[in-house]
């Protein structure tokens, strides 16, 4: 039966690089690195350790990955930052248990000037094809499909543009997320979704062409001319998207 | 008293709690969930991954919807307690509580995972930082004791 379904899979996605199984997920555990994740888990090409897969199907447990990572490091301030992103994951699974309605419905109205009903419910076709013609944003797309993983900055990006530059609610994006993303969580996507789309937090999340390129390679296409939605400062940036909202003094 | 494992794809590996809850030697059993897995938006490389780590837990799979097989799997089993990896997901707790209704005479019970952290009280779940103030210091201790 195994066979059957890992080949049935398989034929539908030949790309998945993260694989399934305890013995891959000790591997990944072993090669964590708390104190490098610290300085360099902005960065798409920095330290992070891609456990979110085995995490979020209970293969490693939030507690023995924490225990590795404190008998990895002198001090347990030098793995706060890493234990800290595992509380994270703790915090989104207490949400769930205490206030599942909270999963797929606004947390708190928009903070952008817009009222929900003002959202499309649908992901315009060039986002789910990968075609925008916002260079970044369409290659963290194709990520997303080869992979099944995202860098979290990458995610942030993603779920900004689709909510605040295409104006599209965040439901549609999340759904989009959990279909291809191997840690897909319902409580860790949708609420990070709503964090981002600010129904889940005080503000919106937006972010520039400026941001993109300081955390990211040279893999990801930062030329001006290839991202002109995104070449703007914050200020000009939130007059255009959020036009209802007085602009920010001080 | 005969037990029977229910696992999920929220707890794949033979280290979860559950397993140490049961009798030794009780067999653990998933359900290849279709109408679940598309109900949860689960895609083609995930079940490609859940697929890759059940091959590696050797354990009994069946297809079908979990609610309507698990009461025949205990009855087929002779089990009179069913013990199963507790979730927030309210497609498991509805399933769960289906599962009772079935077979009110059967012990339905979940396990909880090894903690993150000890709190003395529920947390303020408003912020993360809330939260986290109240957890930290737990957090950075081994077994978060």
């Amino acid at each position: 039966m195994i066979a059957a379904l890992v080949g049935e899979a398989a034929a539908a996605d030949e790309t998945a690089s993260l694989k399934g199984g305890r013995r891959a997920a000790e591997r990944a555990l072993a090669a964590i690195d708390p104190i490098a994740y610290a300085a360099s888990r902005n960065h798409l090409d920095g330290a992070v350790t891609r456990l979110s897969p085995y995490l979020r199907h209970g293969i490693l447990s939030l507690d023995e990955v924490r225990n590795h990572a404190l008998a990895s490091v002198a001090d347990p301030r030098q793995a706060e930052k890493f234990i800290q992103e595992l509380a994270w994951r703790d915090y989104w699974q207490r949400i769930y248990l205490v206030h599942p309605d909270r999963i797929w419905n606004d947390v708190e109205s928009y903070k952008t000037g817009f009222d929900a009903s003002e959202y499309d419910s649908e992901l315009p076709a060039d986002v789910v094809e990968g075609r925008t013609g916002v260079a970044c944003i369409d290659q963290f797309i194709a990520m997303l499909y080869e992979t099944g993983y995202l860098h979290n900055h990458a995610r942030m990006y993603l779920a900004a543009y689709v909510v605040h530059w295409r104006r599209v609610r965040w439901q549609a994006g999340a759904v989009w997320f959990l279909e291809h993303l191997l840690d897909a969580d319902p409580a860790s996507n949708n609420l990070s979704w709503q964090w981002v789309a600010s129904t889940f937090s005080k503000k919106p999340y937006i972010f520039n062409l400026d941001n993109v390129a300081k955390y990211t390679g040279h893999d990801i296409n930062t030329r001006m001319a290839d991202n002109r939605v995104l070449a703007l400062s914050y200020e000009r940036l939130g007059e255009l998207l959020f036009p209802n909202l007085e602009p920010a003094h001080g | 008293m005969a037990d029977l494992i229910w696992l999920h794809e929220g707890a794949l590996r033979r280290t979860h709690p559950v397993f140490a809850a049961a009798a030794p030697g009780t067999a653990a059993i998933f359900v290849w969930d279709r109408a679940r897995f598309a109900a949860g938006h689960v895609g083609a490389r995930r079940q490609l991954f859940i697929a890759e780590t059940l091959a590696e837990l050797e354990i009994e799979i069946h297809e079908g919807d979990a609610a309507v097989l698990l009461p025949q799997l205990v009855a087929a089993h002779g089990a009179n307690r069913l013990l199963v990896p507790a979730s927030p997901d309210p497609a498991i707790i509805g399933q769960i509580a289906t599962i009772r209704q079935a077979m009110p005479r059967v012990a339905v019970e979940q396990v909880e995972d090894t903690a993150f952290v000890t709190l003395p009280r529920e947390p303020d779940l408003a912020r993360f930082f809330r939260y986290w103030n109240k957890a930290r210091k737990s957090a950075l201790r081994p077994h978060g004791v």
